[in-house]
Formats: C-alpha cells, sequence, structure tokens
C-alpha cells in the first residue's frame, strides 16, 4: 500500500511542479498574486493587469471589437479545416467546394462556419468603427490606433473579396470581373493594377491562384500583425470608456 | 529626421572620411532597397498568361446567313453578317467586363413601360409602342442593353461593345482576332 501511495505523492509533486512552472505565483488568492500572474503570463499578459468595470462596460464598448477578433480566430479555424479538402485551381476549385458542401462530414458546417462568420466579421468591424466614431474615441491619445483600425477594416474587406472568388462559381467569377475592372477605370496605373490582381487578362488560373494566395496567408498575416499593435495601443493608450 | 538629414548636409562642408563613407553606405542601401522594391512589384507581373489566344478560327463565311447574329460563347464573340457583310464584335460589357446574353426581344419590355430608345444609328431601326421588339443585348451584371450591332441603348454601359477584325483564312474559314479593334464602318465582304 504504501508503495502506491508513494507513487501518487510522486505524481502529485510532478504535476504540481509542471503547473507551478507555468503559474509561478501559485493560486491568484490575493489581488497581488492575480496581478503577478497577469503579468508574468504570455496568454494573460495580453489583458491589463487592472480593468475598471466602467472601463468594458457592455453598454459602452459593445464587445464589437472583441466580437471581431473572435471571428477572426472562427475563421482562421475552420479557413484552416477547408484548405484540407480545397485546391485552388480552376479544374478542382468548384467540385472541392460542393464536396465540401454536400460528401464531408461535418464539410457544410465548417462551410457555413466560414461563411457566416465573414459576413459577421465584416458587420461586426464597421460597427466597432462606428462605435468608436460615435463616441471619440479616435481623438488625442489614439489617432494612431484609429489609423491601424481603418487598415485593419481594409484587410476584413479584402478578405472577404479575394474569399468569394474562392468557390469560383458564376457568382464570384463575374463578381471579381467586375471588381478588378473597377480598378482598371483608376488613371493611368488603372490598367496595371487590374493585370497585377489577377495576373492577366481574364479571371482564370492565375486570378483564382492570387487571391487563395492572398486570402490565406498574404492578408491574415498583415492582419494579424496589426491587430497585435492594435490590441498593444488599445492598452497602452489607455481604455476610452468612463473612469 | 529633417534636422538629422540637415546636419549630415551640414557636416559634409568639412567632409570626413566617417562622414563621406556613412553617406555612401546609406545610398547604396537606399539604391539597393528602390531595386528591390522595384522587383518585388515586376515579379508578379506574368511575362507569358497561358491565356486562349486573342485570335481563332470560326466557321466558313457560308454558315452565316444574311442577317443573322451567331455568338460564339466560349470566346466571348458575336458574328454578323448584314447585307453589307460581316463583322464581329467583342461580347465584353463596356462598364464592367460581364458577358451581355442574346435575346431575340431586348426591348419590348422598356418600350412598353415608356423608355424613349434611341434610333438605332447603325440599322436605323427604332423601338416603338406599334413594334416594340427588337433583338439585342441584355447584361446580367447591372442590367446593360445593346442593339443587335452592339451599339448601347439602356443602362450603365458607357459606349458601344468594341468591334474586332474578321478575315477569311486561306483555308476558308472566318478567322477573328480579338486583339484588333476595328472602327464601326468595317465590313467584310466576301
Amino acid at each position: 500500500m504504501s508503495v502506491i501511495r508513494a507513487a501518487i505523492d510522486e505524481m502529485f509533486s510532478i504535476v504540481g511542479q509542471m503547473v507551478t512552472s507555468v503559474f509561478r505565483h501559485g493560486l491568484p488568492l490575493t489581488d497581488k498574486i492575480a496581478a503577478r500572474t497577469a503579468l508574468t503570463n504570455f496568454v494573460l499578459h495580453i489583458h491589463p493587469v487592472r480593468v475598471r468595470r466602467s472601463w468594458i462596460r457592455m453598454s459602452y464598448t459593445l464587445c464589437l471589437g472583441g466580437l471581431s477578433f473572435f471571428l477572426f480566430i472562427v475563421l482562421t479555424v475552420t479557413g484552416l479545416y477547408l484548405m484540407f479538402y480545397y485546391v485552388p485551381s480552376t479544374n478542382h476549385a468548384y467540385q472541392d467546394m460542393r464536396d465540401l458542401q454536400f460528401v464531408v462530414t461535418f464539410g457544410g458546417l465548417i462551410r457555413n462556419m466560414h461563411r457566416w462568420a465573414a459576413h459577421a466579421m465584416v458587420i461586426t468591424v464597421w460597427l466597432h468603427m462606428a462605435r468608436v466614431f460615435l463616441t471619440g474615441a479616435y481623438k488625442k491619445p489614439r489617432e494612431f490606433n484609429w489609423g491601424v483600425g481603418t487598415l485593419l477594416l481594409l484587410i476584413t474587406l479584402l478578405l472577404s473579396f479575394t474569399g468569394y472568388l474562392l468557390p469560383w462559381d458564376q457568382l464570384s467569377i463575374w463578381a471579381v470581373t467586375v471588381g478588378t475592372n473597377m480598378a482598371k477605370y483608376a488613371p493611368i496605373a488603372g490598367p496595371y493594377t487590374r493585370y497585377l490582381l489577377i495576373g492577366g487578362r481574364v479571371v482564370g488560373d492565375n486570378a483564382l491562384l492570387r487571391f487563395y494566395v492572398l486570402h490565406v496567408v498574404g492578408l491574415p498575416l498583415a492582419g494579424f500583425l496589426l491587430m497585435v499593435v492594435h490590441f498593444w495601443r488599445v492598452r497602452k493608450d489607455g481604455f476610452s470608456g468612463g473612469l | 529626421m529633417a534636422a538629422d538629414f540637415r546636419r549630415l548636409i551640414e557636416d559634409s562642408r568639412e567632409m570626413t572620411r566617417r562622414s563621406f563613407l556613412a553617406m555612401a553606405g546609406w545610398a547604396g542601401f537606399t539604391v539597393a532597397s528602390l531595386i528591390a522594391l522595384y522587383q518585388s512589384i515586376r515579379w508578379l507581373y506574368p511575362n507569358a498568361t497561358y491565356e486562349d489566344p486573342p485570335a481563332f478560327k470560326a466557321d466558313p463565311p457560308s454558315a452565316y446567313a444574311v442577317g443573322s447574329t451567331t455568338v460564339i460563347i466560349d470566346k466571348r464573340v458575336v458574328v454578323n453578317h448584314d447585307p453589307n457583310g460581316f463583322y464581329a464584335i467583342n461580347l465584353i460589357c463596356t462598364h464592367l467586363g460581364c458577358t451581355p446574353r442574346y435575346f431575340p426581344d431586348a426591348t419590348s419590355d422598356l418600350v412598353l413601360a415608356g423608355t424613349q430608345i434611341a434610333k438605332d444609328p447603325d440599322t436605323g431601326q427604332q423601338a416603338t409602342k406599334a413594334s416594340p421588339v427588337l433583338p439585342g443585348f441584355k447584361c446580367p451584371c447591372h442590367g446593360s442593353r445593346y442593339f443587335r450591332d452592339a451599339v448601347n441603348f439602356f443602362g450603365p454601359a458607357p459606349r458601344p461593345m468594341d468591334r474586332v477584325h474578321v478575315e477569311v483564312a486561306p483555308d476558308g474559314k472566318l478567322l477573328i482576332d480579338r486583339s484588333v479593334i476595328v472602327d464601326r464602318s468595317f465590313r467584310l465582304k466576301v
């Protein structure tokens, strides 16, 4: 019996050591320990050590920035799932999308989560911007973060636009034909911009590949880096909500 | 930044070996960066695209009756044969590039609803309430409409669709070159 007891004690001490190696300050039983835990933990340090209840009042922020970020995570995860079954070539894309919808188990769920989260993110990002504008939260000292935010809005819209081509159905092909032809109307640089965007004169294989690469790597990466700066500045510039 | 730059210039009046080398170094770095920027943009412009070639062969002229309009949808081209000869239309909407679709009746709904439609400058035809039906093209994207001969008469399209070069190839078939745009008076007589 005592052998088993010793083994259990040993196990507990190993687990205990593992836990304390991650959370160095023990259970956050006091404010001081909680603050230290937040300061020394990589994940938790994204949160300010102290947050006043009034800063994050639901009726003030409407949680729109947080919702946008949550939807970005949903889109990243579901997008990763979709990539296992989707080949960005004009011979495969439409069929792969149909397979995801009708053949792959839970394919319809994942695809629709991606689709609806994408629509929702465009809406929440716009509303977040409207909230920041209406509460005057863009004013000094938060002007820089407003600028970062406009870039994040632009990236959200470009993600939406590039993702729209990927199902490769009639709607997406002609939507991108129309969208890139709008770019063509720009003076001087217009035709060059269109050629650069779709890698040719018509929306074909090159366009699909370019939009895919931008959609799954380029834009999310740029968005992620800007989000890091955005969240950091929210902390450093201070919350705009009540005192 | 500006102050640093001014100091750099002022220092250069009595230039030391050190400041000269620093300036040369920064100049080299700037030039290299600009070259890298050019390269990374130029890289994105394909030199070859493997798209459908602009010139292609259609049927021999005898396959198209006088007065007929034939849509070659894969090539986005229309072959018209009027009493004066053949001409081809690039079936690309001049608004934002979608493919208009042929309808035997492209006018009557507008005319009967009271919309005035201009006279077709090429054929001289006009749709009236008495005889409202004229064939033509409707664009599915934003509703532009064109007469059978590519002249726009309704919707956001800013100008007629382009007409492109047609000739008879040595083997007797029509050779249509979508990269050569011709003016409205062009006709191929066979």
